[in-house]
């Protein structure tokens, strides 16, 4: 029933204390899934940041072994021992649920691969392509570990905004209007009481005025 | 017919001939000015140079910077090794096709990678290097061909088709690839090591040259076999390692298994690569002291802790070998080996021009780079 069509009626004021008292619970639990959120967001940061600068360290650490391998067997060679790569590194997405928020959980699949797995033949190549494909492997698993770090904190600020804008909505209009609205229908029956005290005490006048009623 | 012990004049031509293109390869003080240069001044350098001078004029519209380098190095190998057996009489021509078939297995391979894996025909182009008796027009015929069957057909008087032929069973078979490399490898070194030609002189000598090689291609292989995070049975490292070596697969198997230091470096001093490593050790780091003893203690600590060869150590050691077949060459002037040095030393420039414009890319540190460069 909207606000505007509740009458000043006792049912009335029972309505809308019921709404107000719902509407103050939920303002409550709101409150403190937003806490719980913005104290898993810290959480979450904190660890992607971290994450970011192992993913910064591995990439110069990757960067500089695919250096070594170009320079050791030639980009032509480093290119010859892509081209045998048979399992393309991929990786599954979940998810998981914080504070009903759905956050994305990453798995990588086929990206750390065994000397077998890799398709070249060790007979034909050298060490340091091992080294470039380690260090590329790790940058990959960085890459995602980070990806989902990063895609968690975006879903959740998402969902904080989402959030607060709900408490500050109760916070600042429905709460508040509720508030009014029964202050108003208080005031409406406090009045309407009195204007039937009145009513009776005048029709009690009345009867005490008129003749032979002694 | 020569008589056994004399040597023909062809030969010593041929020798004289290669004796001479190794003085026109480039000597140390060249490298430590190219060390100085930047990349266009590099490229500069090597298009007023005779010997890359053309390829770099040619490759200078499709390629730039460390890439032009490399391409324009790469053909010039290709352009060398071609002339080379084109000089070669006789035997040594033979072992000339012989010992530059690894460059045929490298392209055939990555053409039948490129097949396999649709990789655009000039992406594939790019890499090959048709330093071998594979000749170009033969691998642009095959980058042409669409199955691995068709591929095959074409290949037929190729020296290793029974091979490819024999493992190419099922087009596309997961990990097929890298066995047929790993057998093509070792088919090629059983071939260098077959039987030499009669009256053929520095033979044993190369044969030396080529088992030591493949001593310390087997232990780095066993190295990376047990860095490796899962742990390979005896079929594996039977398949890996390459027979022909001084130092038996039956001692690589038992290293293999090992977990003791004790136990490790008492059987790792047995084989011969311990002085050449001690030695490349104390050129490296300078330090006269550092004995076989404490090389293979440095082998088992790296050993231990499952970590590969340091590439610096692998880069003395490919020295300390090429010093030696240089002075091998010296003591043989009229056998294969002046021709095997040349062509060493002609793969080793290309590699050191390479390591320098690939280095200087990616900006690293001229003292890092000089590491990587093999005089």
């Amino acid at each position: 029933m909207p606000v505007d069509s509740i009458k000043p009626t006792r049912s009335g004021l029972l309505l809308v204390r019921q709404r107000l008292t719902l509407a103050e619970r939920i303002h409550r639990l709101l409150s403190m899934k937003l806490d719980g959120m913005m104290l898993e967001l810290i959480r979450i940061t904190e660890q992607a940041v971290l994450q970011r600068r192992r993913l910064e360290e591995q990439y110069t650490g990757a960067r500089e072994m695919a250096a070594v391998a170009a320079m050791m067997e030639g980009e032509t060679g480093v290119l010859l021992a892509a081209l045998s790569v048979e399992g393309i590194p991929t990786y599954t997405v979940g998810h998981r649920n914080i504070f009903g928020v759905q956050l994305p959980a990453l798995e990588p699949a086929m990206v750390k691969k065994t000397l077998d797995q890799r398709g070249y033949s060790i007979v034909g190549t050298s060490s340091v392509i091992d080294d470039a494909a380690d260090a590329y492997e790790e940058l990959l698993a960085e890459v995602i570990a980070s990806a989902e770090l990063e895609g968690g904190i975006k879903q959740l600020l998402n969902d904080i905004e989402r959030t607060r804008r709900r408490v500050n909505a109760l916070e600042f209009k429905v709460i508040p209007e509720l508030k009014e609205l029964r202050r108003f229908i208080e005031d409406q029956r406090d009045e309407m009481e009195r204007q039937e005290l009145v009513r009776l005490r005048r029709i009690k006048k009345l009867k005490a005025m008129r003749p032979g009623s002694r | 017919m020569p008589l056994p012990g004399v040597i023909s004049p062809s030969c010593i031509y041929a020798c004289t001939r290669f004796r001479v293109r190794r003085t026109a390869l480039l000597p140390r003080e060249e490298y430590l000015r190219i060390m100085q240069m930047s990349i266009p001044e590099i490229v500069t350098y090597l298009g007023r140079s005779e010997e890359y001078g053309q390829e770099i004029d040619d490759l200078m519209h499709d390629f730039a910077g460390a890439q032009l380098v490399e391409e324009a190095v790469n053909h010039s190998l290709a352009r060398a090794f071609r002339q080379a057996l084109a000089i070669a009489p006789g035997g040594l021509h033979t072992l000339t096709g012989e010992y530059l078939a690894r460059w045929d297995i490298a392209n055939v391979m990555a053409v039948l990678r490129g097949t396999l894996h649709n990789v655009p025909r000039q992406q594939v182009r790019d890499l090959l290097i048709p330093a071998g008796e594979v000749d170009s027009a033969l691998l642009d015929h095959l980058l042409d061909l669409k199955s691995c069957d068709e591929i095959l057909e074409a290949l037929l008087d190729w020296r290793f088709h029974p091979v490819l032929a024999e493992y190419y069973r099922v087009c596309g078979e997961q990990g097929i690839s890298a066995r047929i490399e790993g057998e093509l490898y070792r088919q090629y070194y059983a071939g260098l090591l077959g039987p030499a030609p009669s009256g053929c002189s520095g033979c044993p000598e190369m044969a030396a040259y080529l088992r030591f090689e493949i001593d310390i291609a087997n232990m780095k292989n066993l190295i990376r076999l047990h860095c490796a995070e899962e742990a390979c049975d005896l079929t594996v490292i039977d398949r890996t390692m390459i027979p022909g070596g001084y130092i038996p697969i039956s001692l690589f198997q038992r290293l293999y298994g090992i977990e003791t230091e004790g136990e490790f470096v008492n059987l790792f001093l047995k084989t011969d690569i311990v002085p050449v490593l001690a030695r490349a050790v104390r050129e490296l780091r300078q330090d006269p002291d550092f004995s076989s003893i404490d090389a293979a203690e440095l082998v088992w600590r790296r050993w231990h802790q499952r970590r590969r060869p340091v590439h610096e150590v692998e880069m003395a050691v490919t020295r300390i070998r090429l010093h030696q077949l240089e002075a091998l060459s010296r003591r043989h002037p009229f056998s294969v080996l002046p021709l095997l040095a040349y062509l060493e030393r002609k793969k080793y420039e290309v590699f050191n021009l390479r390591a320098i414009a690939r280095g200087k890319a990616f900006g690293l540190p001229s003292e890092r780079i000089w590491q990587y460069i093999v005089l």
